[in-house]
């Protein structure tokens, strides 16, 4: 039983959205984060990014398959999932949100399709048998690769990347908004949370793709591409601290007005979250993070490319658990106060095994890199010219001079 | 036109799976709900047969207790209904037309609940403060020793 202080309510004493809701934000943080890399190479222009482009969108993609599946499972009606793509409706929050997540995955899957095209049909040309009908129905059927046909699919690709932003990023302010407007909570219902949803999904896309551009980098036996990983700690830098800063504003405006919510939110924060939103979520996530990037951009010019690849590899990480714990402790912490504004309850803990156990979360994070894997088995993910292993050639790869590395579809700018 | 011939495959794949959607729903969302609002207006005629109301209001009382009906509407409690005292309906009819005598509430706390003096109610409405308006015990049947609950005077 949980143990009460203060006055609560007899139904406020029981967390109901569990771990699983906090998976939900962070696994589609991650659907977000990841596009808007793919997008500062695709829509802004980004030519150092061109090394993790593709792979950044692959990863969007791969964790928008699982992004649903902690809601499946938090529910125990799997058929729901499906359910709120087809009968898409105005009238609850988690429609709109199906409607959104039906809409952006539908962007992403033809995004994906036109940059990988070139490949399916080359694979197409080369298979036999079940892999080459595979990959023929993947092709559409079309093995047109003429330079006129790639120059619709580059067209197509800006149109798609400039209708996916807005898609990814209302796909995770929409579920900022969801806490947000929940009116009864205040430790919820702010206007802030879904901009700091969104500014937090950027931390940890951009995070996860500093981690994984790292490890596949290692996979693949080359080194990383340096201004590439510089350019990730940049933004990430930056988006850490817009994320920090919007995350402090609305605690600071919280205790400056003495609102009467402010009375139990700051015993929240001081006692049941000391250590996961003071300690975890600002200290060791927040502010070693943003000294360790401080340090990779400042002195970006003296850095050796191993301090620079460990200092930035570990501030991604950090910064992974800054976003988790963030997830946590709005998920959570909403739920450990009494909506009498008087009373809390003790810390959550999570069961182990079970439908919404620690392993469950560890099996759905893992789930979008083994989908990742497959996809680079099927489609491939490196960009074209380095599938067999050359070194980068990132400096070629300025908009306008794609063409020295091949003119393949994942250097397309508009 | 001719460069772009996967695209219009790609557009036919949406549109087919944009078709199925719509499809899929027109099967999936029952034909009532949304008439009136987000619930299922059938099913509001559904509850309503799947259970026997307990309650039947005092017309239903007046098809065998005529002479209390009348009384009653003539009287100041005309606006307060019989199974308020009298308990529900089907307590006392049973649905197969079995009948069993009434668990009357005469108590004073619930005369009390309209009548106790409550400086929020009106002024003009009858209410007392009960342990000095009863001289005696408080037991069940205080209230009715003198006022007839069907045709109450002040």
């Amino acid at each position: 039983m949980p143990q009460i202080s203060g006055f609560a309510f007899p139904n406020d004493v029981h967390v109901w959205w569990s771990l699983m809701i906090v998976m939900y934000p962070y696994i589609t943080g991650f659907v977000a984060g990841a596009f808007i890399v793919t997008s500062l190479f695709h829509l802004f222009g980004r030519a150092e990014l061109r090394p993790v482009a593709r792979l950044a969108m692959a990863t969007s993609f791969s964790f928008l398959l699982v992004a649903s599946l902690p809601l499946q499972l938090h529910l125990g009606h799997p058929e729901r999932g499906p359910l709120v793509l087809v009968t898409p409706h105005f009238t609850s929050a988690m429609a709109g949100f199906g409607m959104l997540y039906g809409g952006y995955l539908l962007i992403l899957a033809l995004e994906v399709w036109f940059v990988w095209r070139r490949e399916i049909v080359d694979r197409a040309r080369r298979s036999r048998g079940a892999a080459r009908a595979f990959y023929a129905t993947l092709a559409l059927g079309t093995y047109d690769t003429s330079p006129e046909a790639l120059a619709v699919d580059h067209r197509a690709i800006a149109v798609l990347a400039g209708i996916g932003l807005p898609g990814a990023c209302m796909l995770h302010g929409y579920v900022g908004f969801i806490f947000g407007a929940i009116k009864a909570n205040p430790w919820w219902s702010t206007p802030l949370m879904p901009i700091i949803f969104l500014v937090s999904a950027a931390v940890s896309g951009i995070a996860l793709l500093l981690v994984l551009y790292q490890v596949v980098s290692k996979l693949r036996g080359r080194p990383a591409d340096q201004p590439c990983v510089s350019s990730l700690a940049r933004w990430l830098w930056l988006f850490l601290i817009l994320t920090l800063s919007l995350e402090l504003l609305e605690i600071l405006v919280m205790a400056y007005e003495r609102s009467d919510s402010w009375l139990i939110i700051s015993e929240l924060i001081t006692t049941r979250l000391e250590l996961s939103y003071v300690t975890v979520q600002m200290i060791v996530g927040g502010l070693i993070p943003m000294i360790l990037l401080a340090v990779v951009v400042l002195m970006n010019r003296y850095l050796h490319p191993r301090v620079r690849n460990t200092l930035s590899t570990a501030a991604a990480l950090l910064c992974l658990l800054q976003v988790f714990s963030m997830r946590w402790n709005i998920v959570i912490g909403g739920q450990l106060l009494s909506k009498s504004l008087r009373g809390l309850r003790s810390h959550y803990e999570p069961e182990l095994f079970g439908r919404e156990g620690v392993l469950m979360a560890l099996a759905l994070v893992l789930a979008p890199f083994a989908i990742l894997w497959i996809f680079d088995r099927v489609l491939g993910i490196d960009p074209p010219g380095q599938a067999d292993g050359e070194p980068e050639a990132h400096a070629a790869a300025a908009p306008g001079g794609a063409a020295a590395t091949g003119p393949g579809l994942g250097d397309v700018h508009p | 036109m001719e460069h772009a011939r996967h695209v219009f495959r790609a557009a036919l794949v949406v549109l087919v799976l944009l078709a199925g959607v719509g499809i899929t729903r027109g099967f999936l969302v029952p034909p009532t709900y949304g008439l009136h609002g987000p619930y299922r207006w059938a099913n509001v005629a559904e509850q309503m047969s799947a259970r026997t109301p307990a309650h039947r209001g005092p017309a239903a009382c007046g098809t065998c207790h005529e002479d209390e009906l009348r009384r009653r509407a003539a009287g100041a409690h005309r606006a307060v209904s019989c199974e308020i005292c009298h308990g529900p309906l089907l307590a006392h009819v049973a649905a197969d037309g079995r009948v069993t005598a009434p668990q009357v509430d005469r108590s004073p706390a619930l005369c009390a609940r309209c009548h106790r003096k409550v400086l929020g109610r009106p002024a003009a409405f009858p209410q007392v403060v009960l342990e000095e308006h009863v001289d005696g015990p408080l037991d069940a049947g205080a209230c009715l020793a003198c006022h007839d609950p069907h045709a109450p005077t002040p």
